[in-house]
């Protein structure tokens, strides 16, 4: 008898555990619903496999190096691991470059001069913005004002200022020159830039833009400040 | 070890509910909430009978699904006409949890005091 009556409460209880279990599973993660149409998901379809593609370039790339590590001889190793670093320099942005590209002016708006409005430093927002607006394009390298903008460097207010790296940007007018990969990348980037609407950002601030028609060949300069090598370590030497 | 059995199977429950991630729609979680509760009512009335030496496996089986479904079925109701009905079955199955689980403590507080006393006796013989 008393066995019986265990049985049936350990059915009872497992059943009462279970609806528990359920029951907070439902209350803690609600499911989301799903609320997409076809066409939201075709586009996160299309930008997926526009990842897809840019990690197959990528592993592509490495493969080169790999074969070229392969196939070069014992005693011109060493070249093929400074043509690496001079690769890792140039993508880094330590190095001058030059290539296709093309310059943009930005200066202050005709009104604004016209009714005497006081020309003030570039706001780091505005310009932010505009670097965000261009960095859509992969591969390409910037100068603002003359100071590199790479991976490490940093738009701050600095007492005041703008800076780029750390200097201060010029009140406008003042000089931004991209260079793209290729030039049909610099004219897909100048006609971008043209219909853009950061023309209308830059208005609210009294400055314009002036984008200049892509060139065969603009020079920028490199970074000038060595990088800070957190995370490697040289090995010493029979190791 | 008769203790031990019923505690199992509620452990083996909560965790086969956890490991599935089974999931019922929002909608649906009242419905579940006052199953849950309808259970643990007839679970403690089910406990209290048996200290009471009342219990009958029928009257215990039959209570438990009948109940569950009879809630469900009121919150079902209050939906569609618009009542909040569900709250008359939480009202009466919480007050009958709060009266069976009183009467499961005096009991047990019996059962323990007559057992000191008993061995108080024995001391004394």
């Amino acid at each position: 008898m008393k066995k019986a009556i265990n049985w049936k409460f350990t059915i009872v209880l497992l059943l009462i555990g279970f609806m528990i279990a359920v029951q907070y599973n439902t209350m803690e993660h609600p499911k989301e619903r799903d609320t997409r149409d076809i066409w939201a998901i075709r586009q996160e379809l299309a930008e997926e496999k526009k990842i897809h593609s840019e990690l197959l370039t990528e592993i592509r790339d490495l493969d080169r190096t790999i074969s070229s590590y392969r196939t070069l001889s014992e005693s011109s190793t060493g070249q093929a691991l400074r043509d690496t670093v001079d690769k890792l320099h140039k993508k880094a942005g330590t190095t001058d470059i030059s290539g296709p590209g093309f310059t943009i002016e930005v200066r202050p708006s005709v009104e604004s001069v016209a009714y005497g409005i006081p020309i003030t430093s570039i706001s780091s927002d505005l310009l932010t913005r505009f670097v965000n607006e261009v960095n859509r394009f992969k591969g390409i390298h910037m100068e603002i004002d003359g100071k590199r903008y790479t991976m490490m460097s940093s738009i701050r207010v600095i007492n005041g200022a703008t800076t780029v790296n750390g200097l201060n940007v010029t009140t406008p007018p003042f000089t931004i020159k991209i260079i793209s990969p290729t030039m049909s990348d610099s004219e897909k980037l100048y006609n971008y830039l043209l219909a853009s609407s950061i023309h209308d950002d830059f208005y609210l601030d009294n400055l314009v833009l002036e984008i200049n028609p892509p060139e065969r060949d603009v020079t920028i300069r490199g970074y000038p400040d060595k990088f800070k090598n957190l995370y490697l370590k040289e090995l010493p030497k029979g190791e | 070890m008769t203790m031990w059995l019923p505690l199992l199977g509620l452990l083996l429950g909560i965790s086969l509910g956890l490991l599935t991630d089974l999931q019922i729609p929002q909608i649906y979680s009242n419905y579940l909430s006052i199953a849950v509760l309808a259970a643990l009512d007839t679970l403690f009335g089910g406990i209290r009978a048996h200290l009471q030496q009342i219990y009958d496996d029928k009257v215990f089986i039959s209570g438990f699904f009948f109940n569950i479904v009879l809630a469900a079925g009121l919150a079902f109701l209050g939906v569609h006409l618009g009542v909040d009905l569900y709250l008359a079955a939480v009202f009466a199955f919480g007050v009958r949890l709060f009266q069976n689980i009183a009467v499961i403590r005096r009991i047990l507080l019996t059962k323990w005091s007559d057992r000191s006393k008993v061995s108080e006796t024995k001391v004394q013989e």
